[in-house]
C-alpha cells in the first residue's frame, strides 16, 4: 500500500542556479501572491455592492483582470527561477549527469534566446502602448466608463518580464556550464 | 543577431502541408528534450514566425501573450487554485473525505466514485477546467493515496472529473461554440448536460467494475466499530464543504454572482470555514496565495504558448488549410463528421482547447451547417472531444495541471497511462453521441 | 495577383455579419479581375480583436472590418467618432456623415499617424436592446442592472441613472439567464434572438435607441500608398457598396426575426415613444462634450460631427 501525502507548507524555493536574481524574483513573488487575494476580495466587494446595494462598481472587474494577467506573467518568471515549470522527463532522466548539464545548458540558452526575441518584440508592442504617433506620452487606457491605463501597465509590465526571464535563463545557462 | 536570424531557413518555401508536419514534429522532438512545456510553443512559434514571416511577425506573440492573460475568462483559475490550496492548508479535505469514507460504506471504489460526484459539483460551479483538476489533484488525491486507492485509478479519476468542467454547464467552450456559430447558449447547455452525465455515469461505472474485479485497487477501510458519538464526530466533516457548495452554487443560480465571481464566493466560504474552524490564519492565507501563484504561473503559460503557436500557424494559412483538408474528403457527411473528429483528437495531442476552437470552429460549423447536421448537437459533439484532448499525450492540460500539484514520485509518464482507460472510455461517448444524436438533441 | 490580403474581421465566423464580409472580400477578387484577393479571418485568429490596429499598421495583417470603438484606449477621438450614442436615427445618416460629412476626411486623421488608411465604413445597424424587464423609456433605466460595453455607451448608460456592469461578451447570456444583471446592450436585433437571447430576457427594445457603431474597413497605410489609382478607387467603391449590402441585408433578417418575436407569446418587443427617444439623445449629448474634452482629436471629431449633424437640422436645440 503505497502512502503518498502532499507535503504541507510547499512555498517555492529559487533552485541554485537561479542565482541572485532568482532569489530576488521569489522574494518579490510574495507581492503577487497578494494580488491573488486581493482580486479574491474585489470581487466578493463587487457582488455585494451589485446585489446588495444595487450599486456595481466601476472598477472591480478591469482591477481584478488586471491583478491576475500580472500574476500570471509574474507566475512565468516565476517558475523559471524555481525550475517548476512542467517538463517531460522521459528522457532527459535517463541521460547521464554530464549529458543533462549539457541539456540543461542548451535548454535555457534556447529559452532566454527566445525571450531576447521576445523583449525586442515586446518594446515594439510597448512604443504603440505608451506613445501616441505624435511622440506625446500616453498609457493605452481600456476605453470604458471608468477608463484605467491598465491595458499600457499590463504591456509594459510584461516586457519587464519578459527581460528579467531572458536574464534568469542566461544566469541559468552560465550557471549549469559552470557548475560540474 | 542578424547573422544568427538568417540561420532560420526560409520555411514558407515548403509550404503549409510540409511545414505543419514540420511544426507537430519539432513540437513532438522538443518536448521529449525536457525543456518547460511553455517555452516549448513558444519556441517553435518563435521559429516560424522568423522562418515564415521573418521578425515582423514576433510581436504577434507578444500580443497573443498579452490577449491570452489580460481576460476576464480566466480570473476564475487562480480563484480555484486558492480555494484549493486553503482547503489543503486546513483540515477540512481530511475530514470530509473521512466522513465520504463513512458513508461510502461497503462499497468498493466508493470514496472513488463520490471523488466523481465532487467532480461534478465543481463542474456545475465552473465553466473553465484548470482549477478544479488543481482542487481535485490537491484534495482527492492525497486522500485516496492515503485510504490505499490505487495509484492510477486516483489520478485518472482527478484529472478525468476535473475536465468534466467544460462538458457540464456553465462551460466556456460551449459558450465560445455558442458565439461562433451564432446558435442559443441556453439550447448547448441544456443539450451538453446529459452527456456531460452520461460520460460521469461510464467513469462510475468504470470505477466499480476495475474495483470489483481486483479488489487491491480500492480497498475497503475497516470500520471497526466505530461509536456514534464517533461516527457523528467524523460526519460533521460534511457540514462546512457542504455549505460551501450551497454558497457557490447558490451564488450561480439565485443570479447573485456570475460564473467567474462565484469562484471568489467559493473563496470566501472556504475562508470562513477555516474560521469557524479556528484554523485560520495569515500564514495560512499567505502560504495559499503563494501556492496559487505558482500553479497559476504553471498552468498560465502551458495556454500561453499554445495560444502563440495557433496565432502563428492561422497566419501561416493554417485556417486555409485545415479547410482545403476537409472539402472533398467525400460524399458522405457521416465521414466528413468522423474525418472532423479525426482532426480534433490529432490537435488536441499537440494544442490545449482554445487554440483548437480558434482554429477548427470557424471552419468546422459552417459545413456542419451545410450538411444539414444540428449545429447543437455538433456543440456537444464538439465538447466531448475537448473532453479528449484535455487528457491526450502528449499535450495533455489536465495531466500538466495535475502534475503542478501531485507529490513530486508521480511521474508526467505515469499520470499518462493512468489515463489512457479515460481517454478510451471518452472516445466510446463520443462514438455514442454520433451513433445516437437523440442523447444530446432530445 | 498583385495584392494578396488578409483581413481580420471583429465577428465570429458562424456570425451573419461575418458571412457577410466574406462576400465583400469574393467581390473584390472580382471586381479587380484578381489583382486584388483577399482573405477574410475570424475575430481572434491572428490577434484579438482590440489589438487588430497594431496589427495592420506593423504589416502582421493587412486590414480590418471591426467597430472603432475598441481602439477608444488609443485615442478618445475613436470611440466619439465610432458610436456618438444618439446622434443617429438611422445607417444612412451615419454613412452619410461618412461620406460627404466630413466623415472619412476625419477618419484618415486619425488613423494615418497610426499607419492605416480608411477604406469605408459599413454598420450593423442600430443596435437592439436585451432586457428581463419591461422598458418603455429613461426613468425605467433608473437602477438597471445592465451590461454595456466599453467606450461612450457605458458613460451614457451612468449619466442615465443606470448601473452599468462590466463583462465580457462571453458572460452575457449566463448572467442574462441567471438574473445577475436585468439588461443587456449586445448586437443587433436577429443575432440577438438567433443567439437565444430572448429566451431568458424576453423583453427586447426594438428599435434600439442607444447604439449604432460604425465598423470601418481599413487597410495598412505603406500598402494602399502602393496600390494603383484603380485598384484604390475599385476597393472604395466596394465598402460604399459592402454598406448598402450589410445595412439592407441585416435588417432584413431584423424584420423577419422581429415578427417571429411578436408572434411569440413569451416575448414582448417594446417600443419606445419619440419622446422617450429624445430624452435619452439629450443625456447622450451631454456625455459627447465630457468625451471632447479627453483629447484634442476628440475635440475636433465633436465639432466636425456637430457642424454635419446642425447642417441636416438633426440637431435639435
Ligand atoms: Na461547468
Ligand atoms: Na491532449
Amino acid at each position: 500500500m503505497q502512502n503518498t501525502e502532499i507535503p504541507k507548507e510547499k512555498t517555492y524555493r529559487p533552485i541554485p542556479e537561479a542565482g541572485l536574481l532568482g532569489r530576488v524574483i521569489t522574494r518579490v513573488g510574495d507581492v503577487f501572491a497578494i494580488a491573488i487575494v486581493l482580486s479574491a476580495m474585489a470581487l466578493i466587494y463587487e457582488v455585494a455592492m451589485r446585489y446588495g446595494f444595487n450599486a456595481p462598481t466601476k472598477w472591480a472587474h478591469e482591477t481584478v483582470i488586471f491583478l491576475t494577467a500580472i500574476t500570471f506573467v509574474y507566475g512565468g518568471l516565476l517558475g523559471a527561477a524555481t525550475d517548476k515549470h512542467i517538463r517531460v522527463v522521459l528522457i532527459y532522466d535517463t541521460l547521464s549527469p554530464r549529458l543533462r548539464r549539457v541539456f540543461n545548458v542548451v535548454i535555457s540558452m534556447a529559452c532566454a534566446l527566445a525571450s531576447a526575441l521576445f523583449s525586442w518584440a515586446g518594446w515594439l508592442v510597448v512604443k504603440r502602448a505608451i506613445w501616441t504617433p505624435a511622440g506625446d506620452f500616453r498609457l493605452e487606457t481600456s476605453g470604458s466608463a471608468w477608463d484605467p491605463p491598465t491595458p499600457g501597465l499590463l504591456k509594459l509590465f510584461l516586457l519587464f518580464v519578459l527581460i528579467l526571464l531572458c536574464l534568469q535563463f542566461a544566469i541559468l545557462a552560465i550557471n549549469y556550464a559552470k557548475r560540474k | 543577431m542578424i547573422d544568427l536570424l538568417a540561420l532560420i531557413p526560409d520555411l514558407k518555401a515548403l509550404g503549409i502541408e510540409t511545414a505543419t508536419l514540420l511544426m507537430f514534429g519539432s513540437l513532438l522532438l522538443l518536448l521529449l528534450t525536457g525543456m518547460p512545456l511553455a517555452f516549448v510553443t513558444l519556441l517553435v512559434a518563435l521559429i516560424f514566425a522568423l522562418g515564415w514571416f521573418g521578425p515582423g511577425a514576433i510581436p504577434l506573440i507578444v500580443s497573443r501573450i498579452f490577449s491570452f492573460v489580460n481576460s476576464f475568462v480566466f480570473v476564475s483559475v487562480p480563484m480555484f487554485v486558492l480555494m484549493a490550496a486553503i482547503l489543503d492548508r486546513s483540515g477540512i479535505a481530511r475530514d470530509l473525505f473521512d466522513a465520504m469514507r463513512l458513508v461510502g460504506g461497503r462499497l468498493r471504489g466508493g470514496v472513488a466514485i463520490q471523488t466523481l460526484l465532487v467532480a461534478v459539483v465543481l463542474a456545475a460551479m465552473s465553466g473553465i477546467i484548470g482549477g478544479e483538476v488543481v482542487l481535485l489533484g490537491v484534495i482527492a488525491l492525497p486522500q485516496m493515496l492515503r485510504l490505499g486507492y490505487d495509484r492510477k485509478l486516483a489520478i485518472g479519476v482527478c484529472c478525468a472529473g476535473g475536465a468534466l468542467g467544460t462538458m457540464i454547464p456553465p462551460s466556456i467552450v460551449l459558450i465560445i461554440y455558442g458565439l461562433t456559430a451564432s446558435v442559443s447558449i441556453g439550447d448547448l447547455f441544456s443539450a451538453a448536460f446529459i452527456p456531460g452525465l452520461m460520460l460521469a455515469t461510464m467513469y462510475a461505472a468504470y470505477i466499480l467494475i476495475r474495483a470489483y474485479t481486483n479488489p487491491d485497487i480500492a480497498p475497503i477501510p475497516d470500520p471497526g466499530e466505530i461509536p456514534r458519538a464517533e461516527k457523528l464526530r467524523l460526519l460533521k466533516g460534511l457540514v462546512l464543504p457542504i455549505m460551501v457548495v450551497i454558497f457557490v452554487l447558490g451564488s450561480i443560480y439565485g443570479g447573485i454572482a456570475s460564473v467567474t465571481e462565484a469562484s471568489a464566493i467559493g473563496v470566501l466560504g472556504v475562508t470562513l470555514s477555516t474560521m469557524i474552524r479556528r484554523e485560520f490564519s495569515l500564514s495560512l492565507v499567505m502560504g495559499a496565495a503563494r501556492q496559487t501563484l505558482a500553479t497559476v504561473g504553471m498552468i498560465v503559460w502551458i495556454g500561453i504558448g499554445a495560444s502563440a503557436l495557433v496565432g502563428v500557424f492561422n497566419l501561416m494559412g493554417g485556417i486555409r488549410f485545415v479547410q482545403a483538408l476537409i472539402t472533398g474528403i467525400s460524399d458522405n457527411p457521416m465521414v466528413v463528421i468522423l474525418f472532423m473528429m479525426l482532426i480534433l483528437f490529432v490537435l488536441g495531442m499537440f494544442l490545449d482547447w482554445v487554440g483548437i476552437a480558434l482554429l477548427t470552429m470557424p471552419i468546422f460549423v459552417p459545413i456542419v451547417v451545410n450538411l444539414g447536421f444540428d449545429p447543437i448537437w455538433f456543440g456537444v459533439l464538439f465538447a466531448m472531444n475537448m473532453q479528449v484532448s484535455f487528457l491526450s499525450p502528449p499535450f495533455g492540460p489536465a495531466a500538466f495541471y495535475l502534475k503542478s500539484v501531485a507529490p513530486p514520485d508521480i511521474s508526467l509518464g505515469e499520470i499518462f497511462l493512468a489515463l489512457l482507460p479515460f481517454i478510451a472510455i471518452q472516445i466510446i461517448a463520443v462514438i455514442l453521441l454520433i451513433l445516437f444524436p437523440g442523447i444530446a438533441i432530445y | 495577383q498583385d495584392y494578396a490580403l488578409r483581413f481580420q474581421s471583429s465577428d465570429p465566423a458562424g456570425n451573419p455579419n461575418f458571412e457577410l464580409q466574406q462576400a465583400w472580400a469574393e467581390r473584390v477578387a472580382t471586381l479587380t479581375g484578381g489583382r486584388v484577393t483577399v482573405e477574410m479571418l475570424p475575430v481572434g485568429s491572428i490577434v484579438q480583436h482590440t489589438e487588430t490596429q497594431d496589427a495592420v499598421a506593423t504589416g502582421i495583417i493587412d486590414g480590418h472590418v471591426t467597430d472603432t470603438s475598441y481602439f477608444t484606449g488609443k485615442d478618445a477621438a475613436f470611440g466619439l467618432i465610432a458610436n456618438p450614442v444618439g446622434a443617429y436615427g438611422s445607417p444612412a445618416e451615419m454613412l452619410n456623415f461618412i461620406e460627404y460629412g466630413g466623415g472619412k476626411e476625419l477618419m484618415n486623421e486619425l488613423l494615418n499617424p497610426y499607419g492605416l488608411q480608411f477604406i469605408g465604413a459599413t454598420t450593423p445597424g442600430l443596435e437592439a436592446f436585451i432586457s428581463k424587464v419591461p422598458l418603455n423609456g429613461v426613468a425605467d433605466l433608473k437602477g438597471l442592472k445592465m451590461r454595456a460595453p466599453e467606450g461612450l455607451v457605458q458613460n451614457v448608460f451612468l449619466a442615465a441613472g443606470a448601473a452599468p456592469v462590466n463583462l465580457p461578451g462571453s458572460e452575457v447570456f449566463t448572467s442574462l439567464d441567471k438574473g445577475v444583471i436585468d439588461a443587456a446592450d449586445y448586437t443587433v436585433f436577429s443575432t440577438n434572438h438567433q443567439q437565444g437571447m430572448h429566451d431568458v430576457a424576453n423583453h427586447p427594445v426594438y428599435p434600439g435607441f442607444h447604439s449604432m457603431p460604425l465598423v470601418e474597413v481599413s487597410i495598412n497605410k505603406g500598402t494602399w500608398d502602393s496600390m494603383p489609382a484603380d485598384v484604390q478607387s475599385i476597393l472604395e467603391i466596394s465598402v460604399r457598396d459592402f454598406a448598402r449590402d450589410m445595412t439592407s441585408q441585416l435588417a432584413m433578417r431584423d424584420a423577419v426575426s422581429v415578427a417571429a418575436a411578436i408572434a411569440n407569446p413569451d416575448i414582448t418587443v417594446h417600443n419606445w415613444s419619440a419622446e422617450e427617444r429624445a430624452k435619452f439623445r439629450t443625456i447622450a449629448k451631454s456625455q459627447w462634450v465630457a468625451v471632447a474634452e479627453k483629447s484634442d482629436n476628440a475635440k475636433r471629431v465633436y465639432e466636425v460631427l456637430t457642424a454635419y449633424l446642425t447642417e441636416q437640422g438633426l440637431l435639435a436645440e
